[in-house]
């Protein structure tokens, strides 16, 4: 790789060991990925960001980093955590992933985080523009930023997003580089999608194929903020996708030619009635458990969500015995309570879950300690890692088929084939 | 008969171990308990098998950018793979491997998943691009 005279002072170690370490473990990624240089950055999401994902082992590293003076030097934001800091005991988690997750935290706060500890960066303030280099890790964020924003990130994880917000560099390789942007796979979709679990199955169903393919979406005509925020989550949790385009809809597709790069697809896909039944399919695990947990908010729920929440649950409770987690970030609920959603979810039974969600705190140990028979969600991410991560049954299907289960007790079996 | 294959060197280092082999992606947030070192992902063909000791072979990464710490932390408990052998590393397991120094090595001059059985004897030199496997 090409360095710069800086760049070659930073992996000599003039500027300190973090800053030293950050650079080889940034100079060796760019000699796998053949990079000739690197490119600064402006932005970092750190992916592990919980403990459940660094450990012991991941926090001693960012604690060395800090303890040694390192400083970020890019605008950093936490992704979600593991436990909610400001009710984690009534929420059901251990003592020892609180001390474990304060000081994972502390240590990036020490070093210039802003500790938001959520997955929609981009709702709260850290929003990309076009063309803008970053090193974001989060599956479904990294999904976000490159496709709706059209910004440039590749799949970052933990030390390489920690190296990258102390050095203000990745190598220019993969995402970073037009020519890796554009589609390889095209998929037609031929049928009405209109929820975000619509969405979801779609995701969930052309991740599976797509690995780290690029796919082209055409025949979606109409698709809001929240469906495609579930789309993106749900092609990074059964592939390894990072980028999307939809033709007509994101930047940098306005035409099938500009997001196949005037090249021919490699393989087509359609997608209609039978594929969505399919994906629905393979998301439902259950054997018709009842419901005690329901969980919205993964990707972290927007304020038009929670906004939809309060609406199906105006003026109802919850069945007693089920309960219903809506996972958000700290500036989302404080909107919520501003515009009166959190007295009506609350009054009805619910509880707003902030800095966490089910897939990165210990929820195994939540799940044994509450005795949760089956869990209802309408988010293909979650529905895909649920069972591998804690072995509870679960139910996929609409927001108000999720909502209509917290207040029975039982999903409606119509969704859940 | 011993087979030697040729690939590209990802992360440097020696390793020896039996394979363990498929041909599905491997998420290591959700699809692998890190105290343990089993496989959990439901549906996963390897569902059960465990990854410690072993010369892990998958086609490449999927899901999670938590997967890199929880291959370190995989490591630590010292139920990590000894090495890994890839068609194509994707950058999370890539980066997993660096900080976790587990030898690993992609892009071999014929598909490790073919060429590679479950329960084969593998030798792997990272630095040298070099797999030598030995029939169970």
């Amino acid at each position: 790789m090409r360095l710069t005279r800086e760049e070659e002072e930073m992996l000599a170690g003039k500027r300190g060991w973090p800053i030293q370490k950050s650079m080889e473990i940034l100079v060796q990624l760019g000699e796998i990925y053949e990079a000739e240089k690197m490119i600064e950055v402006s932005h970092v999401h750190m992916p592990g960001s919980s403990v459940v994902v660094a450990g012991e082992a991941g926090t001693k590293f960012v604690e060395k980093m800090a303890g040694l003076g390192g400083k970020f030097c890019a605008l950093t934001t936490l992704n979600t955590g593991a436990l909610n800091f400001d009710a984690w005991e009534e929420t059901g988690y251990p003592e020892k992933t609180y001390k474990l997750q304060r000081r994972l935290t502390d240590a990036y706060s020490s070093m210039g985080a802003v500790p938001c500890h959520t997955c929609t960066p981009y709702l709260i303030g850290n929003c990309p523009r076009r063309g803008e280099h970053l090193a974001w890790g989060e599956s479904s964020a990294i999904a976000f930023a490159n496709s709706v924003m059209g910004a440039y990130t590749n799949r970052e994880g933990g030390p390489s997003a920690l190296a990258a917000a102390l050095t203000g560099r990745v190598p220019e390789y993969g995402y970073h580089l037009q020519e890796n942007r554009y589609g390889h796979i095209e998929v037609t979709v031929n049928t009405k999608l209109e929820t975000v679990d619509d969405f979801g199955g779609l995701g969930y169903w052309v991740g599976t194929i797509a690995g780290s393919k690029v796919p082209v979406f055409t025949g979606i005509t109409q698709i809001g903020a929240d469906e495609i925020k579930a789309l993106g989550a749900a092609l990074a949790s059964s592939g390894a996708v990072a980028l999307f385009h939809i033709v007509g809809v994101t930047p940098e597709a306005p035409t099938r030619e500009a997001a196949f790069g005037g090249r021919k697809p490699e393989q087509a896909l359609e997608f209609g009635t039978n594929e969505l039944r399919d994906a629905r399919q393979r998301l439902n695990k259950h054997q018709g458990q009842p419901v005690s947990l329901v969980c919205i908010g993964c990707p972290h729920t927007s304020i038009s969500e929670i906004a939809q929440i309060a609406q199906g649950l105006a003026g109802k409770k919850l069945k007693s015995g089920v309960e219903l987690w809506i996972t958000t970030a700290l500036p989302m609920r404080a909107l919520a309570e501003r515009c009166g959603y959190t007295k009506i979810i609350e009054e009805a039974g619910g509880r707003f879950v902030i800095d966490t969600c089910p897939i990165l705190s210990p929820m195994a140990e939540v799940a044994k300690k509450k005795g949760y028979s089956a869990m209802a969600t309408n988010s293909a991410k979650l529905a895909h890692y649920a069972p591998g991560q804690w072995a509870l049954p679960t139910y996929y299907g609409s927001l108000r088929a999720c909502l209509d289960s917290a207040l029975s007790g039982s999903f409606d079996q119509r969704e859940a084939r | 008969m011993e087979k030697k294959l040729h690939g590209r060197k990802v992360v440097g280092g020696k390793a020896r171990g039996p394979a363990l082999v498929t041909s599905e992606p491997i998420c290591f947030l959700g699809g692998v308990d890190v105290n343990t070192g089993m496989i959990t992902e439901v549906g996963h063909p390897l569902k059960g098998k465990c990854i410690a000791g072993k010369v892990l072979v998958f086609p490449t990464g999927k899901g999670s950018t938590g997967g890199s710490y929880l291959i370190f932390e995989a490591a630590s408990n010292g139920v990590g793979p000894c090495a890994m052998i890839n068609r194509n590393v994707e950058q999370v397991t890539a980066i997993g491997c660096i900080i976790a120094e587990i030898p690993m090595v992609d892009k071999l001059d014929s598909d490790p998943v073919a060429a590679i059985k479950d329960g084969d004897m593998v030798e792997v030199d990272a630095d040298n691009g070099v797999v030598k496997v030995s029939p169970a």
